[in-house]
């Protein structure tokens, strides 16, 4: 009921806004993006698909490109989870919405985020939380899937995922949008609220996001933490609940020639874990407590708080076009859980150490980064020569160990020339190389264990780090061609990657609260190299077109955590090792994609992705790799009617998805079990008070069908995956009129509607 | 015609490329090893009593489909009640209470390499100056592949 109230008031707030100036405001809201008249608005849209198109026809990699609509249509609970609709793009997720990116099988640290023109740096490596990104601020989003580490650097193995902001508002205009969510699954509602304005050569553009959940629910009322049953009540998962809150705002100078924007940001977020399944094993909580409320967020949890402050800006004279990102990053996370000794530690905390019993553990993490690149055209050659760096420094904190604090710089040059050949075939080639170092530093555990030296025993503080120092570097290519006849388009590109292994990598030393087990790095592991070959065919005609994306990948050394036959029986309190490794991997797999329009307002699509990895060398030879992906397809049905009607720009949408089991697993795994799904979308959009308002209606998992993920971070515990959910959102654009601009848009809106 | 051509070359060089790693190698093993307390002279079960100053002797049967890995003891106190045991039979658990000198025990069990089944035994010495109360008793066992099966058994110190 209170949530109800809490979506209530906005929209009061909106309608009165709305109404006070509905005599002076503009007939469209999309003012932003396109100028008002909206004949002119049509014409915006088919530059911005021809943009697309070219991209797609001059890039050798795979390239998908989804803007706002996208995302508003399928709104899930985190950015990286609403493009999980896209062929060859799956999660990890937490549940409650959180997720991690994995791009054809391949995440983590292997796949780059770019967020405003800069890298985003978090704790990549882990599943147990999701990226801080606000989907309200992204205006579009390119994914690359496949090799790109010649223009990103280190880790873009997997593929980009490219988010960028809204463009710069038109001049002399002042507005914005007010977007208001609701989901049934874990009772969410969130309000995004963004104003911007612009005189003549600066705007400013600023964003507040705001979203509250409760506990998710799963259509089960017994869950096995691996043997041990867990009743739940009300079907809710114990403590998932959460807040999110995000702050924008962007603020520049926009020229003729020159362009510079500065762009200022904080996302901070605060979740539960499920309580019954953290530590070193499954758990009793005191269920009284934790079922009290489903909208509390008690113990275990963790916050989050992302800062970003960047600076783009581009230069264009002489042929030469010059841009310049410079970032700062501050990601602060935090783990809070009761102290629980395992292993050697003192069965009470000590009063004497200075960190809070409840801070399990914590990463601080500064980040500095600089990209430079120039772009020129040398007859038919477009070349671009660029650089990136990025220092970082690492803080840890809290009771538990796990990775230990790190400085690492980084630095890397490249040169790519795209070459057009004629107005049929392009061709590219790109070399890169990069310099990394690492600097670790040691850390002796607060308690003492009891180690046996022959036949008497002693009892000592173990050092679970040493200081470490080490270099890298890696020279990495990638060539590839475009041919475009008619209706028919060929990609294909092949390159090499590189990854430094980062400090998780080689320095981890401690208990994984999640999967119950003992990780520990190597020291010595080398930087990770892919070859990977991509391959793309289409063709398009006016009514249909299709897609075929397959791949072929191959790592020399690929770094993976492999589950030992050995146990801890130190720290880890007899938990099962995990030894980081590297062997051989062999990937291959891809993408189709067909769509058909069957008449005017029915347009049908079929999506399917494939997936194969398998080790090839090393202690898991034979086995595949960890969070594969099993085979999926997605039939998907959209009626929009004629654009005549009032229910223009309307859609209902009916999606099928179908997943097949996957019995391809590496230990700790469990074999899944296939599953179908349904979800249907629709929206409409509606004039009031002259005011253009989107409303999106969603039902994700229609017939709340009990499934598990292979890929969710809680499989390992069979927990099953979210029931039914219905998404509402609702889009309120608004404008407010300068003094000087009312006079002609009331003279337009006059001549429109005489 | 020229159109054709060129995408059949494509199709045939992706039937080449999806085909050419599939080396037909034995299955992977993905059977979990398996640790027996149910037999008679196993020890403990869920619920033993054992007393302080006093040796047992643990015993389990272990199984495995390939060969067995690793074998792990733990004795942790259980004076919070914060843990549970993965047997379905419910012990009756003394009040809570904080512990002061509880007993603990992480103890490696070699099993020798190369066995599908092995008779685990090993003694046990608990102290006689260690807090009495409910422990648990973990056993992990993994196989060779890193499979790995947990069994927790709720016991009692006197």
């Amino acid at each position: 009921m209170k949530s109800f109230y809490v979506l209530l008031f906005p929209l009061l707030l909106i309608f009165q806004t709305g109404f006070g100036q509905a005599k002076n405001s503009l007939p469209d809201s999309t003012l932003k993006t396109t100028p008002p008249p909206s004949t002119h608005q049509l014409k915006e849209v088919v530059i911005k698909d021809k943009r697309l198109q070219l991209r797609q026809k001059e890039e050798s990699l795979n390239v998908i490109t989804i803007g706002s609509d996208f995302i508003q249509r399928n709104l899930s609970g985190s950015l990286m989870k609403t493009l999980e609709r896209l062929p060859g793009i799956k999660t990890i997720g937490i549940g409650s919405g959180q997720s991690k990116p994995l791009i054809r099988g391949l995440g983590f640290n292997r796949v780059v985020v770019i967020d405003k023109g800069v890298k985003h740096e978090g704790q990549q490596w882990g599943a147990d939380h999701g990226l801080e990104i606000d989907q309200f601020a992204a205006a579009e989003v390119e994914l690359i899937k496949g090799a790109a580490s010649f223009i990103y650097g280190s880790d873009a193995i997997g593929g980009v995922i490219d988010v960028k902001p809204a463009n710069a508002p038109q001049k002399n205009t002042l507005g914005g949008s007010i977007d208001l969510i609701g989901k049934s699954n874990n009772n969410l509602y969130g309000s995004s609220v963004n104003v911007f304005g612009r005189k003549e050569d600066w705007f400013f553009d600023s964003r507040i996001t705001y979203q509250n959940y409760g506990d998710y629910s799963v259509p089960t009322d017994t869950v096995f933490v691996y043997d041990y049953a867990v009743r739940l009540h009300n079907r809710n998962l114990r403590n998932t609940a959460g807040q999110e809150t995000g702050l924008h705002l962007n603020t520049g100078y926009v020229k003729e020639g020159f362009r510079s924007v500065f762009y200022l940001s904080n996302i901070y977020s605060k979740s539960g874990f499920f309580a019954n399944a953290h530590g070193l094993e499954p758990r009793r909580v005191n269920t009284e407590m934790h079922d009290a409320s489903a909208r509390d967020v008690q113990m275990p949890n963790q916050q989050v708080n992302h800062f970003k402050l960047i600076n783009r800006s581009n230069y264009q004279a002489k042929g030469h076009k010059l841009e310049m990102e410079l970032g700062y990053q501050r990601n602060f996370r935090q783990e809070f859980s009761q102290y629980v000794n395992h292993g050697y530690m003192p069965p009470v905390y000590p009063d004497y150490l200075s960190i809070s019993p409840e801070l399990e553990r914590e990463f601080d993490k500064r980040v500095y980064s600089m990209n430079l690149r120039d772009m020129i055209n040398v007859g038919n050659h477009q070349l671009t020569t660029g650089f990136n760096s990025e220092y970082q420094d690492n803080a840890i904190n809290g009771w538990t160990f796990l990775v230990p604090s790190f400085k690492q710089a980084s630095a890397g040059v490249f040169v790519y020339d795209k070459y057009k050949i004629n107005e049929q075939v392009l061709l590219h080639g790109a070399l890169r190389y990069d310099y990394g170092q690492i600097r670790m530093f040691k850390y002796t555990d607060w308690f003492d264990s009891e180690l046996t030296a022959g036949e008497t025993i002693i009892s000592e503080k173990l050092i679970r780090a040493n200081d470490l120092n080490r270099s890298f570097n890696s020279l990495v290519w990638s060539a590839g061609i475009n041919y475009n006849v008619h209706n028919f388009l060929l990609k294909a590109n092949i390159g090499k990657s590189f990854r430094m292994p980062i400090a998780k990598e080689l320095g981890a030393n401690g208990v994984n609260y999640h999967y119950f087990s003992y990780e520990k790095g190597d020291a010595t592991l080398s930087p990770e190299q892919s070859y990977q070959l991509d391959l793309s065919l289409g063709w398009n005609e006016d009514r249909w077109s299709v897609l075929i994306s397959p791949f072929y990948n191959y790592f020399p050394n690929y770094i993976y955590l492999n589950p030992t036959a050995n146990h801890d029986f130190y720290y880890g309190a007899g938990n099962q090792i995990f030894q980081y490794a590297q062997s051989k991997v062999l990937r291959y797999g891809g993408e189709f994609q067909l769509k058909y329009k069957v008449t005017e307002n029915l347009s049908t699509e079929l999506l399917g992705e494939y997936l194969f990895a398998k080790q090839v060398s090393g202690d898991k030879k034979g086995y595949t790799l960890p969070f594969s992906p099993p085979a999926s397809a997605l039939a998907n049905l959209t009626w929009s009617p004629e654009s005549e009607s009032f229910f223009k720009h309307s859609y209902f949408s009916i999606d099928y998805r179908i997943t097949a089991k996957q019995n391809n697993i590496v230990p700790p795994e469990k074999k899944t079990p296939g599953y179908g799904l349904i979800n249907i979308q629709a929206g409409i959009k509606f004039g009031l008070c002259r005011q253009q308002l989107t409303l999106s209606l969603q039902a994700q998992n229609l017939l709340n069908t009990k499934y598990l993920n292979h890929t969710s971070f809680y499989r390992l515990i069979e927990l099953p995956e979210a029931g039914r959910n219905i998404i509402m959102s609702l889009k309120v654009p608004f404008n407010i009129p300068l003094n000087k601009q009312k006079k002609e848009i009331n003279n337009e809106l006059s001549n429109k509607y005489n | 015609m020229k159109k054709l051509s060129l995408l059949s070359l494509c199709l045939a060089l992706m039937l080449v490329l999806s085909n050419c790693s599939k080396d037909n190698t034995e299955p992977i093993d993905t059977i979990y090893p398996e640790i027996n307390t149910a037999t008679s002279d196993a020890f403990p079960k869920q619920c033993s009593v054992v007393k302080r100053g006093e040796k047992f002797i643990f015993k389990a049967l272990l199984s495995d489909n390939v060969q067995l890995g690793s074998l792990n003891l733990d004795i942790h106190h259980n004076f919070d009640h914060h843990t549970h045991s993965t047997e379905l039979e419910e012990c009756n658990l003394a009040q809570v209470k904080q512990p002061v000198k509880p007993f603990l025990l992480i103890k490696n069990i070699t099993i020798p390499s190369g066995q599908k089944t092995y008779q685990a035994s090993a003694e046990i010495q608990i102290p006689a100056d260690i807090d009495p109360g409910d422990y648990h008793f973990m056993i992990r066992l993994t196989d060779k592949e890193g499979w790995q099966t947990i069994k927790g058994l709720s016991i009692k110190i006197e």
